[in-house]
This record gives C-alpha cells, structure tokens and sequence, in this order.
C-alpha cells in the first residue's frame, strides 16, 4: 500500500489515499511544488478521508503548504482526517483546531462564513 | 519290512498271509488232531483185539482143565469112592491136561462121614515122571492152607492167585480149587473135601511171549493185584522196552493201570514220571481169572504217522505258500507296474516341461482310468499355466506401467531442488507418501512473477489409479491458473469449473491453497474442504490457521471460494496435511488425530521446515508401525524466513531483530515486517499503526542524525513480544545522541511559525508508554514499551 494523490480545482483540493511517511512524503511535495507554484493560490484542502497512515514526514507537507498559502491570508484546511491521523495531528498540533473539519461541507460553511466576515467586517 | 509294507506288493503279501496262515494252520491243526484220534482209536482196537486173542488162548487151556476138575468133584460126590481110588483120579487129571502140574485130592476130616485122618495124596510132575507126594504131613496142615480153606468155605471152586511154587515146582503157578461134598442119607451134603489142580503158568508165559503184539507198544499179561503178581510180557516186550525207556517203572505203570480200570478207563496218557517220553496206557480186564491186559504205547511212535502226515501236509502248505507269495507279486507287479509307469512318468514332469508323456491307456481299469484322469489333469494344468504366464506378462507390463506412472506422478510435484529455486525468504518442505504406487495426494508451491509464492496441497477422494489421474488434471490446472496470478479463491473457482466438467466418475479432490507475500508476511488462503493449517508460531504456541472454506473441488459446478487474509510473523511455520496424516491408525486403532499432530508441533523445535516434515513423517510412520498405510499422506511446510529478519524464541517472550536497510524503503519493510508480526498476534490495528508510525519516526530520525557515516551504519529494531508488552529496541552505531533530551517544540505556537524539528520524537513520546535511553557499547539505545492493547492498564 502506498499514496494515492488526487487533485482538484475549486476549491483546490489534494485528496490523499493510503499512507504519507517518509517514503512517500516526497511525492506529496512534487504536487506541492507544482500546486504551490501557482499564482494567487490561498486556498488548498487535503481530503484525508482515504489516508491511513501519517508519520512526521507528512506532517511536514502540511506545514510546508500553511507556510506558502497562509501568510498570504491564504488557508490550508483538512478534511475529514481518520482517528489514527487525527491523534498524530492532535499530538503535534501541526493545524490549528479551526483548520481541520468533519467534511467538504463544513469546510463551505467556514468558508463562506469568512467571505461574510470580509465582506461585512462589522 | 516296514518299508515294504508301504508298497502295495508288500501290503498285498501281509494281507493275503495274514489270512491264509491261520486257515492253513487251523486245518493242519484240525487234520493232525483227526489223524491223532484215529490212531489212538486204532491202537484201542488193537488192545482190544489182544485182549480177546489173549483171553481166547487163556480159555482154551483153562476151561477144560476147569471142566476136569469139576467132573472130578462131580464123580467124587456121585460114586463117592473109597480115598484109595483117589489116586488113580489124580493120575486122570494128570495125564488128560499135561498143562496141570499137579494135583490133589484133599479130604476133609472134621465132621459126620469125614475122614478118619487126614489124607491128601499129591501128584506132580518131576523129571518127566508122575511123582507123588503126601501133603497130610503134620508140618503142613492143608486144611489150614487157602486153597483148600477158600473153596470149602464159600462152597465153591475157587481160582487161586498166581504164586510162585517155590521148594515144589520152582514155577508160577495158579490152583484151581473145587469143594466137594458126600450125601448122607438124610439127603444132606456135607463137606467131603477139595480136589485141586496146580496149573503150571509157564504155557501162559508161552502164550503171552508168542502173541502178536502189533507193530508198537509193549505190555504185559499180569494177575489180579496181589502181593506177588504174576506179570507176562507180551511178544516182543522186552526188546521194546530196551529200546524205549530202560528205567520204566513197570510196577507204577501196573498200579495205575489198576487205577484206571478202578475208574473204568481203558485209554489215557500216562502221568508225567512213569516213563521217559510219554506214553499211552490201554488196559483191558480179559475176565478170564480177572486178568490184566496193560499195554504202553509210546506217543511219538503212536503219532508217528500222523507227523508223518503233518510234515508232508506241512511241505505241501509251503509249496502251496511259495507259490502263493509268487502269485501275489506277480499280480502286485501286474497291477503296480502301470502305477510306477504313472507315477515316473509324472515324476518327470516340471513347471517348464509340462509335456510329459503317459503310458498309453489301452486297459480299461483302474489304472486306465487314473491314466485318462492324469491326461485331462496334464492338460489342464497346461492350460492354466499357459494362462498364468501370460497374465503374469500382463501383470508384470502393468507393474512396469505403474513405476513409470509413479515416477511420472512424482515428477510433477515439486522436486527437492525447486525449493532452493524459491527466494531465500521463503522455506518450504514437503513429503508425500503414497499408499499404492501411485496416489491421489498433491502438493505444489511454486514462486509467482509478483515475488508471491503460491502453495497448495490437495487430498483426492481415492486412491491408486483413477486418483493419480484426477491428481495429474488437478496438478496441471494448478500450474497453469495459479501462474496467471489469480488470488486463491479465484484460482479454486477456475479449478472447480474445469474439473466438475464432465466429472463422470463424480472424483472429488478438497485442495487448500494459499499465497503468501514474502515482503509483508500476507498470506491469501482458500479452502475447497480441505482440512485447515497448522500454524505453529515462533513461540510454539499451535492453532488451526483459518476456518473452513467452500465445498471440495468437483461437487459443485457453482464452487463459491472465501479468500480469507491474514499474516504470518517471521519465523512461524505454516502447517498443511492431508487426511493420511490424522488418520493414520495404530494397531489398537486409535487415530493418529490432530491433537497429536498439534502437540508434536509444539514440541517442535525450531529449525529448518525439512526437519519439521520429517519429524512429522516419522512420528506418524511409529504410530501406525506395523500397519499398511492405507492412505497418501502429505505434509508440506511453509516458513517464513526472510534475510533481515532475525527470529528466536526466549522464555516467554518471542523476538524478532530487524536489520532494515538505510533508506526509505528499509523503513518501509522494517514496517512491514512489524505489522506482520503484530497483526498476526493480532494486537489491534491502531496499535499496529502506531508501532509502524513510532518506528518510522525513530528511523528515519537515526538515519538522517548518522546520515554522516552514510550507508555504514548499523541499526536494527528488535521488537519483542510478551503477554501485555510491545516492546521495540533501535539500536544504532551513530553519533551518541539521545533524542528524547531533546526540548520539546513549543506546541503553543502555530507550526507555521516554528521550526519543524522535533515532530517525530514528540510523536514517540506521546505514543509510547515509556521511552528509555542508553548508550551501550559505543551504540544508542532506545527503548520503547507500549501496552498491547491502548487504554488497558
């Protein structure tokens, strides 16, 4: 078993299927490369709801994609992460609580929330 | 003799004899004791015959001297003559009977009439002349002397007893006393006196010397017993007596002759002593005078001719034996001679040279229907051996067919060698031993071009024959399908189909195969009604490996097969057998069962698969010493081995040291590895994930911290497994360092904000239930220890 890598426009979406460790950390950071390289990118969603396995390396990624999009007030969310995930996620703290969401839906819901919010700032 | 009498000559020649013996002697008997009687009732008739001849020559002499005598006492009464004419009587008797010795005439003096004195003029013979003599002497008182007081007592004429005249005639001599009488007027008679004749017993000795005695035998002519009896031989006596027995007792002989006439016997064979050799008596009273006629008869001389007869009858019996016994083999030959011409002829006969000829069987007996029964046997007995050779030829072509078809059958079960074809991780050993030549058990293995190796072990439902065949299809499409890489249950169901497909003789075979991953220890397994594996865990625990599965292969056209999943840790052995194995029976007829089977798995230890098939092998062979199997049995080993992995067993406790290689992918299977051996002690997939994730993170730490010495380093991760612990020990030759000082990163800012260092120990820290370090010999040492189950205390 390894890692699948699917990818998506609008929003930006990389959906992960099997496991993201060392080995195959670096193919993550190839699509990065080329995801992140494009212009004007604030947003980018990981669906995790295929991954199975998730060591430091991967966490790495995730990190490395928050540094590119989010001091730009860009936003990097994940989604749907399996309770294995979840406790290393939790463990490092490697997403802040609000970037982490139950489904595509929920992420829309924020997401629109905060439109609203930059729209009508009081 | 007891070797003739086995032939038939010699039982004919004692039957016959036998037989003939005793009727032969019975007769001989018979006729000797006829003969004998006859003679002794000849020898009886000739006594007889000289009793009256002797008795008649007695008479002749005596009845007229008797007859004299009395006209003498007749006249004496009747004329009454005055004494002095009594001599001139006495000169009459003597001159009419010179037989007569002498004679007187005694008067009587007592009494009426009598004699005034007594007077007894006697006249006797001497020198030719008449002589005269006076016996009224004084000295001799005759009156008183028996011949005179016998006759006047009883009033009759009396004969004397023979008495030898000894003084007078010097001779044996007998007197004939007769009393006579005078009649008184008064008509009375009174005694007068005795008139006596001596008679000289010489001519009676003459006349017993002349008589003719016969041809055998000798005897006397003797008086009444008396004190001295006058005894006579009879003819040629004396010289008879010369020649039989010189020392016979006569006296004895005389005196039981006088017994036997005391018993009226006249004929019996004389006591024991009385005679040397034995002897017949006759005796016969010639009633004149009361004489004896004793005869002896010497028995041998008597039956002498009846032996005579006997020993022609008995030269006669012998030729007659001699010619009989002659007859007897002549017929014995006559009837045996064919018999030997058989049995010869027979005798020559063998297995290669039935051909043997008979003597033609022109006879119509016996013989010649043993002969013809011997013919029909001979051809027959042709026959059949002609038949037998030939279905010994088929028999034997047949032997030869089926050595070929076993050696065809064992060329395609994998050879000893394909194991060392296998990759070196996986070890696999197996055996099969057919009850007949050939058998209905299978196995295989085999390397698939994905690195899987597919193993399988099949059990069809016969033996000999039809089950190699079934087994050569089923081996065939095994090979064939399980190359294309089919998972298991797939390749059954493929399997299935082909072979239910005209299944005619409605063969069924329960097959078990499964594919094992040599990268991550997975094995795929399916079952057709195959009995389930062993697995015997590097522990030494034992337990079936999986449930039951479809329906055997060949029943059912729609054969729906489970693939079930699992792991297998390095190290452990999977176990698979055929019926032959739980089934072997003992001579009590306990089965060998899989308890046994398991146990003896338990006991096992560790080594090569090889090892484990042949203790297997052996054991079962002990259980079921003595007995024939009547089952194939199989046995196949498949072990898990790979070259990074270091298995041992230790107390309690098993251990697997993990030497994974320096790169992304020596984590990887280091991973792989350890979810094979949790997975398959079946501790919880979360933990498994995060034992692989703790390691993952340890490794790649150490190797990036070493990355210095590059590919030189020397790590390895030991994970040990007891009851309630897992516990993973990394140890590596690197720079001493103990990642666990390390500072924590500040968790409270974002990630975004700080250096990502750090991450994977806290990840340890957090996951791990305790964490040691130690610098051990020039090398870091981390210990990990994490519960089995999260959550459980």
């Amino acid at each position: 078993m390894s890692l699948k890598i699917a990818e998506r426009s609008n929003p930006p979406t990389i959906t992960l299927t099997g496991r993201l460790d060392t080995a195959t950390a670096p193919q993550l950071d190839e699509v990065l490369n080329r995801v992140l390289a494009r212009a004007g990118i604030t947003r980018l969603v990981f669906d995790l709801s295929g991954l199975d396995y998730l060591s430091s390396a991967g966490i790495r990624c995730f990190v490395r994609a928050r540094k590119a999009i989010e001091p730009g007030g860009g936003k990097v969310a994940l989604i749907n992460p399996q309770p294995a995930v979840q406790k290393v996620l939790d463990i490092v703290k490697a997403v802040p609580r609000g970037g982490i969401f139950k489904s595509i839906a929920e992420l829309d819901e924020y997401l629109d929330a905060m439109q609203k919010q930059v729209r009508d700032p009081d | 003799m007891a070797r003739g009498f086995r032939t038939v000559r010699g039982r004919m020649l004692f039957w016959i004899l036998a037989a003939a013996l005793p009727i032969y002697a019975g007769a001989l008997y018979m006729s000797y004791q006829e003969t004998a009687a006859r003679l002794e009732t000849g020898a009886q008739r000739d006594a007889d015959e000289l009793a009256a001849r002797l008795a008649a020559g007695l008479d002749a002499v005596i009845r007229p001297i008797q007859g004299g005598v009395l006209t003498v006492a007749y006249q004496l009464e009747e004329v009454s003559p005055p004494p002095a004419q009594y001599l001139q009587r006495i000169r009459g008797i003597l001159e009419a009977w010179p037989d007569v010795y002498g004679s007187t005439i005694a008067a009587e003096v007592a009494g009426e009439g009598a004699s005034s004195k007594p007077f007894a003029p006697y006249l006797y013979r001497h020198n030719g002349e008449i002589a005269y003599s006076d016996l009224a002497t004084e000295s001799y008182a005759y009156r008183e002397q028996p011949w005179y007081r016998h006759p006047a007592d009883t009033g009759r004429p009396v004969w004397s007893a023979p008495y030898f005249d000894a003084g007078g005639g010097e001779t044996w001599m007998v007197t004939y006393s007769v009393p006579f009488y005078r009649k008184l007027p008064d008509a009375r008679r009174i005694m007068a006196g005795v008139v006596t004749a001596d008679l000289d017993l010489k001519w009676v000795q003459g006349a017993s010397a002349t008589a003719t005695l016969g041809p055998i035998g000798m005897g006397w002519l003797s008086s009444p017993p008396a004190t001295e009896p006058f005894v006579a031989p009879i003819g040629a006596t004396a010289s008879r007596i010369e020649q039989f027995d010189r020392s016979m007792n006569e006296k004895a002989i005389r005196a039981f002759g006088e017994e036997m006439l005391g018993r009226n016997e006249t004929f019996r064979l004389l006591p024991r002593g009385l005679t040397a050799k034995p002897a017949y008596l006759a005796v016969r009273n010639l009633q004149t005078l009361g004489w004896r006629l004793m005869l002896v008869i010497p028995r041998s001389e008597l039956l002498a001719e009846a032996r005579v007869l006997l020993e022609r009858q008995l030269l006669l019996g012998a030729i007659g034996l001699g010619i009989l016994i002659a007859a007897i083999f002549l017929v014995a030959a006559r009837v045996t001679r064919p018999i030997r011409a058989l049995a010869e002829a027979v005798g020559r006969a063998s297995e290669e040279d039935l051909d043997f000829r008979l003597p033609e069987a022109s006879r119509r007996d016996e013989v010649g229907v043993l002969t013809e029964a011997l013919r029909r046997m001979r051809d027959s007995l042709q026959t059949h051996i002609q038949l037998r050779a030939e279905s010994l030829a088929e028999q034997a072509r047949l032997t030869h067919e089926l050595q070929i078809a076993a050696s065809i059958q064992q060329s395609m079960l994998p050879q000893r060698s394909s194991a060392a074809h296998l990759p070196p991780a996986a070890r696999v050993a197996a055996a099969l031993l057919p009850a007949k030549q050939v058998g209905g058990d299978l196995y295989d293995y085999f390397a698939r071009r994905d690195g899987t190796i597919l193993f399988a072990i099949g059990d069809v439902s016969d033996k000999g024959i039809p089950a190699a065949l079934f087994m050569a299809r089923l081996s065939a499409l095994l090979r064939v399908l399980g190359a294309e890489g089919e998972l298991p249950d797939r390749l059954l169901a493929g399997i299935n189909a082909r072979l239910v497909d005209g299944n005619e003789a409605c063969m069924f075979v329960t097959v078990g195969c499964g594919l094992l991953d040599l990268d991550t220890g997975r094995i795929q397994y399916a079952s057709a009604g195959h009995e389930p594996p062993l697995l015997r865990e590097l522990e030494g625990t034992v337990r079936p490996w999986v449930g039951e599965g479809g329906p055997a292969i060949g029943i059912e056209a729609s054969g729906d097969y489970r693939l079930r999943e699992g792991f297998i840790a390095p190290g452990d052995t999977l176990v698979l057998f055929t019926d032959g194995v739980t089934e072997a029976e003992a001579e009590d007829g306990s089965l060998f069962g899989i308890d046994r089977l398991s146990a003896l798995l338990q006991e096992a230890p560790e080594g090569e698969p090889a090892m484990l098939v042949q203790r297997i092998v052996d054991t079962v062979a002990a259980h079921a010493s003595g007995f024939h199997a009547t089952d194939d049995l199989t046995v196949m080993a498949v072990c898990l081995s790979p070259s990074g992995v270091i298995a041992r067993r230790e107390a309690n406790a098993a251990h697997w040291l993990i030497r994974p290689e320096i790169s992304a992918a020596g984590v990887r299977q280091t991973q792989h590895w350890l979810h094979a051996i949790l997975a398959s002690r079946e501790v919880a997939l979360d933990r498994t994930g995060e034992v692989e994730l703790i390691a993952e993170e340890l490794l790649t730490n150490t190797i990036r911290a070493g990355g210095s010495q590059g590919r030189d380093l020397d790590l390895s991760v030991e994970c040990a497994l007891t009851p309630a612990e897992i516990v993973l020990t990394v140890r590596d030759d690197g720079p001493r360092f103990n990642p666990l000082e390390q500072r924590d990163p500040d968790l409270e800012a974002d990630i975004a904000d700080r250096s990502v260092g750090g991450l994977g120990v806290l990840i340890v820290k957090q996951l791990a239930d305790a964490c040691r370090y130690s610098h051990v010999d020039g090398r870091n040492v981390l210990e990990i220890r994490l519960r089995r189950a999260p959550g459980a205390t």
